[in-house]
Formats: C-alpha cells, sequence, structure tokens
C-alpha cells in the first residue's frame, strides 16, 4: 500500500468500494453492541444475548478449523502443482465414509455385520444409536476412525495422482482443472455406488455430552472440543513439517519457484508425491471430523464443501498454508454468526460476501504473496 | 602475468588483426598460466573441427550443439570448452543465445544435435539433478533465490541431494560471504539485490562444484556493487571452480576471463582471449560499442 500519509478524503474519493465496505462494517458492529446492549434504535439494534453469540463465534471456529484443514491440501495444490483441484472436495468425503467405516467397524465389531459397518449404513433396523459411535462411548474407534480416514484418503490421493494427474504434469493448469472436475465426479460416484446415496445418521448422542461454561453460559459439545484438539493437532503438526524439516522446506521452494527447484537439485516428483499424500490426508480426516461436527453423511458433502474451501483459500491467499486455515476460520465465524442479521439460508451468500470485500481490501489475500511461508 | 602467451591463434571469423598488448586489459587475474594456454588450444581445437582430440582437463566440452525451445531453433553448430578452473565468458548482442547455452547444458531447453560433455561423460539428456551430482552449479538470471525461504533455507536447498546438511560447507559460504551470517534467518525475498545474488551463488557452491555457471551475475545490480560482484566472481575462480559466465557487461567481463566467446545469432563468432578480443578492432566495432 501507499508510504505515504493520505489524507481521509482523498483515500475515500480513491477507494469508494473500500470506503463502502468498511462503512457497512462500522454499522454492523454498531448494532451488534446495540444488540448486546438491548438498545434498540429505529432498525438498529434489538436484543442479543452474549450467550447467543459467544456460542455463534465457538460453532464458527469449529467449523472454521474444518475447513481450514481442508482447504491446505487445496492450497498446496495450487502452489506446488499449481492447479485448482476440484477433485479435492470428493477426498474429503473420501475420508469421512472410508473413517467412518472403520470407526463403526472398531465400534460394533461382532454385532452388526462387517459389510454394513464398513459401509457406513445401518444394516436393516440398526440406527447410528444403536451402533454407538461416540467419542465419550467408543473414544479409540473413533480416534482410529481418524488415524483411517488420513491413511486411506492420502493413499486415494496418491492413487488418484499416479492415475489421471501424473501423465498430465506438464500440461497447464486450465486442462489440469477439468481433468479434475472429471477426477471429482469419478470419485463422487464411486463413493455413491460404493456406500449409497442415502444422507444418514452417524454419530450416537450422549448424555451429559455437553461441557457448560458458567459464566458464559456458553456449551461446549465433546465433539466439538475433539475437532478442536485434533484439527490445531494437525496443524501444528503440518506446520512443524513446513518450517523444520528438508521436505517441508523443500516443499516451500518448490511453491516458492519451480524452475529453480529444478536447477537446485530439489527432486520435484518427491515433493509432488508428499504434497499429494498430506493435503489428501488432511482432507481426509477433515472429513471425518466434519461428520464427527454435523453428525451426518452423505456422498456429495465434500463437494458441496468445496466452494466453501475454495472461498477460504482465496480469502486466504491461494497457495498459502497459513492463509487457507486464517481464511477457513474467518468463513467459518462469518457462517456462523452471520445468522444474527440474516436466516441461515443465506449465511453462504454472507460468506461470499464477506470474501469479496476483503479481496477488494487485499486483492492477493489475507497471506497472499508469501506462498507457503 | 600472461604475457608469455605466444600462440594467440587467429580465430573463427579471421577477423582479430590486431595482436594487441594482453596487459591493456590490467590487474587480469587469470588463476595460471597453464589453464590459459590449454583454453587456447581449445580455441584450436574448435578451429580445426569437430574432431574428438582428447584434451586433459576439459570439464565442459560442447560440441555442434544444435538447441532452442519446442522447434525454435536458438543455438547452431555451437562449440565451447571450459577447461579445468578455467573462467570463461560469453559475450554477443541480445538474443545471440548466450543464456541458452547455458540452459542446455543444465537441460532445461530443447536438445537438438551435438554432444555436451561433462568430465569427458555426456550429460545432455541427464535430469538437472544428475548434473548437479556430477559437479555442476547454475545460478539463473532472475528469481535465483527461493523468497520465502530464509537465507540459510536457500543454502540448504543447495545441498538438497546430500543425506545430511553439511555445516561446513555453510560456514564456508558465510565466510566467503560474511553478510549472509548476519542475515542468516532472514527471508530471501528481503534482501537486497546484491544480497540476493550473493546467496544465488552460495547456494550453487553449496556442493563444491567443478564448473558454475553464471547467467548475467551484474544484472540489475547497482554500479558500485557490480565491481564488487566480479572481484568475488574472480575469488570463486581463483579458489579453483571454473566459471561459465554470460554477461552484458563485456567489456568487464572480457577484462576479468581467461578466455572469451562472441556469440551472434546462435553461433561462434569470435573465440580468444578475453584481452584480444578487447583489443579486437572488429569486436570493439560490433559488440562493446566502439
Amino acid at each position: 500500500m501507499a508510504t505515504t500519509e493520505p489524507n481521509l478524503v482523498d483515500s475515500i474519493r480513491a477507494r469508494p468500494g473500500l470506503t463502502l465496505v468498511v462503512a457497512f462494517g462500522v454499522l454492523l458492529l454498531v448494532d451488534l453492541v446495540a444488540k448486546l446492549a438491548g438498545i434498540s434504535v429505529g432498525p438498529l439494534g434489538g436484543s442479543l444475548s452474549t450467550g447467543r453469540l459467544g456460542s455463534n463465534l465457538w460453532n464458527g471456529i469449529v467449523i472454521g478449523l474444518v475447513i481450514g484443514l481442508a482447504g491446505i491440501g487445496l492450497s498446496m495444490t495450487y502452489s506446488i502443482l499449481s492447479f485448482a483441484n476440484f477433485s479435492h472436495g470428493d477426498l474429503v468425503s473420501t475420508g469421512a465414509f472410508t473413517g467412518w467405516g472403520i470407526a463403526f467397524l472398531i465400534a460394533a465389531f461382532g454385532e452388526q455385520p462387517i459389510r454394513a459397518l464398513l459401509s457406513v449404513r445401518g444394516a436393516g433396523n440398526v440406527s447410528p444409536g444403536e451402533i454407538g459411535a461416540h467419542v465419550l462411548s467408543t473414544p479409540v474407534a473413533v480416534l482410529v476412525g481418524l488415524v483411517a480416514a488420513f491413511v486411506i484418503t492420502a493413499v486415494v490421493s496418491l492413487a488418484l495422482d499416479r492415475t489421471f494427474y501424473k501423465p498430465m504434469r506438464d500440461r497447464d493448469g486450465i486442462s489440469l482443472l477439468i481433468a479434475s472436475i472429471g477426477v471429482a465426479l469419478v470419485v463422487r460416484y464411486v463413493i455413491q455406488f460404493v456406500y449409497g446415496s442415502s444422507r444418514r445418521g452417524v454419530t450416537a448422542t450422549v448424555d451429559a455430552s455437553n461441557l457448560v461454561i458458567p459464566a458464559t453460559g456458553l456449551s461446549i459439545n465433546a465433539h466439538q472440543l475433539t475437532i478442536l484438539v485434533a484439527a490445531i493437532g494437525l496443524m501444528l503438526a503440518m506446520h512443524f513439517m513446513l518450517q523444520h524439516t528438508k521436505l517441508g522446506t523443500a516443499m516451500r521452494a518448490m511453491a516458492d519457484n519451480k524452475d529453480l527447484a529444478l536447477v537446485t537439485g530439489i527432486p520435484a516428483e518427491r515433493v509432488v508425491t508428499a504434497t499429494w499424500i498430506l493435503g489428501g490426508g488432511l482432507a481426509g480426516a477433515s472429513g471425518y471430523l466434519y461428520v464427527l461436527l454435523r453428525g451426518t453423511i452423505q456422498f456429495d458433502f465434500g463437494w458441496l464443501l468445496l466452494l466453501l474451501m475454495f472461498a477460504a483459500v482465496i480469502l486466504g491467499g491461494i497457495g498459502s498454508v497459513y492463509g487457507a486455515i486464517a481464511g477457513g476460520l474467518v468463513i467459518g465465524v462469518v457462517f456462523t454468526t452471520s445468522t444474527i442479521w440474516i436466516p441461515s439460508d443465506f449465511n453462504e451468500a454472507a460468506v461470499f460476501a464477506v470474501m469479496i470485500a476483503v479481496l477488494l481490501v487485499r486483492p492477493e489475500g489475507i497471506f497472499g504473496g508469501v506462498s507457503t511461508a | 602475468m600472461s604475457t608469455d602467451e605466444s600462440g594467440n591463434d587467429p580465430e573463427v571469423a579471421g577477423g582479430s588483426e590486431s595482436p594487441s598488448d594482453p596487459e591493456v586489459a590490467g590487474g587480469s587475474e587469470s588463476p595460471s598460466d597453464p589453464e590459459v594456454a590449454e583454453g587456447s588450444d581449445a580455441a584450436g581445437d574448435v578451429e580445426a573441427g569437430r574432431n574428438h582430440t582428447t584434451m586433459g582437463d576439459a570439464v565442459l566440452r560442447i560440441r555442434g550443439l544444435n538447441a532452442g525451445y519446442g522447434d525454435l531453433r536458438i543455438l547452431t553448430d555451437v562449440d565451447l570448452d571450459v577447461t579445468d578452473g578455467e573462467y570463461v565468458t560469453i559475450v554477443g548482442p541480445n538474443g545471440a543465445g548466450k543464456s541458452t547455452v547455458m540452459k542446455t547444458v543444465f537441460g532445461l531447453t530443447t536438445h537438438m544435435d551435438g554432444t555436451i560433455e561433462f568430465d569427458g561423460e555426456p550429460i545432455h539428456g541427464l535430469a538437472p539433478e544428475r548434473i548437479i551430482r556430477e559437479g555442476v552449479g547454475f545460478v539463473p538470471q532472475t528469481d535465483n533465490v527461493f523468497p520465502g525461504l530464509s537465507v540459510r533455507e536457500n543454502l540448504e536447498m543447495g545441498a538438497y541431494i546430500l543425506d545430511s546438511v553439511p555445516e561446513d560447507r555453510i560456514e564456508e559460504i558465510y565466510d566467503r560471504f560474511p553478510i549472509l551470517r548476519e542475515r542468516e534467518s532472514q527471508k530471501a525475498g528481503t534482501l537486497s539485490g546484491g544480497q540476493r545474488q550473493m546467496v544465488a551463488m552460495g547456494r550453487a557452491l553449496m556442493l563444491d562444484p567443478d564448473l558454475l555457471l553464471l547467467d548475467e551475475p551484474s544484472a540489475g545490480l547497482a554500479p558500485d556493487l557490480v565491481t564488487d560482484m566480479f572481484d568475488r566472481i574472480d575469488r570463486i575462480n581463483d579458489a579453483g571452480t571454473a566459471i561459465l559466465m554470460v554477461e552484458q557487461n563485456a567489456k568487464e567481463a572480457l577484462r576479468r576471463c581467461d578466455r572469451g566467446y562472441v556469440l551472434v545469432n546462435g553461433e561462434n563468432r569470435y573465440t580468444d582471449r578475453g584481452e584480444v578480443l578487447l583489443g579486437d578492432e572488429d569486436v570493439r566495432q560490433d559488440f562493446l560499442g566502439g
């Protein structure tokens, strides 16, 4: 941005869009304060309990972490392989189905037919409650399921690369993008074929699984807490890998400058393989966690989530891993807090409005221009 | 130094009538006379044609090289030699294919015909990673550092093919470029142009290459830094690393080098010791601005 001290009128004149966005943001903030204080002035204000605001923010952070976690892989494929991977959302679904299949298998082994358990559906009349998958009642099953989601999706992701993307390695970004839409369709309908198209419940309900923080009235669900810990743990592991290992440094180097990486002797294929394994694994884990949050699963939820992931990644600065996380959090929080003002049917619209607003101010995204740093 | 040179073979184009006192160049820092002599022999080879006369200490030997990008041919029958520890520079007008020679050595262009040998082994068609292992380092002209990586990480990447980070080598690089030690953990993208160039050279020197390819090392540097950069290159050469350099700053490059090639339209035009080329009327007229 400009280094000289701009005067206010000039800067308003120079960027009317920005001024409008800022003014609207201030208006919302004033309205929010008025609502919390219980003051009502004309169309402004109303009433809002701090508890509701708190739980909106908390839910937003949890959803944001899941979206951010999924977005890491999307951002990495963009910076290292130079294309927008539309099959990423279906990797999220892959992780959810395979992971929960394993979790069910462990949770109800011997009680239900293996085939029904692995395909994440009740055989006959069995409900998710009878399988009883919950982090409090079957913690081992839920955790092993998470690991399985990561590992299996990483393998699937690598297999997709070897089958579809590797033969196209030298092609341009648009060709790869279109190919990835095809891959997305293949994966999605294989999932539909194997697991069926019905939307179904997955997690069981367990009494007293909510932790209420007394002073605020904020209620924290055990599954939300699991997501918080798992997502932050995976993000920290990713951070450590990128900053403190040779492979991670090479990944950042390749994201920075592929041609230079080549003449430096960095083995591109090995870095690409690592990118698919890690990006795919994180996508799978986030899909698994998303189901833990929502409690339900359906074959195309990853595809539907992809739009939000792209929003997060673009908002954060496409190509940046940290941007994906930051963008995910912004998207998540906007997604839930927007219901203070608008019906929840429109919260995706709010997400994209905020994305556009942020890009008006910072066209390169929050972490833009620093690639994987 | 090098006054005892008697064999200034008239070159390819036969344009070097003026014998020109080598000392004109003044302060030439050629590492050792025998190498200069070898250089002239190599040039003689070029003259003689493409017979594979064995040269004891030829590091890089290019014969009849045709290369370009896709179907576009840039280089036509280029011959070029760099002997052990020699400092060779390629000059010529814009678009002459100077950088293409380097990129072709590194396997970054479309190789069409001819041979590139390094230490007697053909290297054309090898992946860049293999060429690095053979002992060639390359500093591209632009974007030659990883901006998001720290100075130290940039250097570490230069030794990626080794199993562990060679700490002693990093220390040697820091001794050569002390400012880099101070800036060790700073992102390379935040450095000045001159410092970036040091990072780029340091990275390329991490594996102690026998041959260093420098693509316009003075490009984009402030004038007062250019001399400093050339001095550093001299010292790298003095330490025994052969250098093949492409330079826009032709006069300075020819003054410093052992031997120079003038490339025009992707073909060899003149080859001789740097001082001889500098003194040559035709070369001066055509390429050095009189």
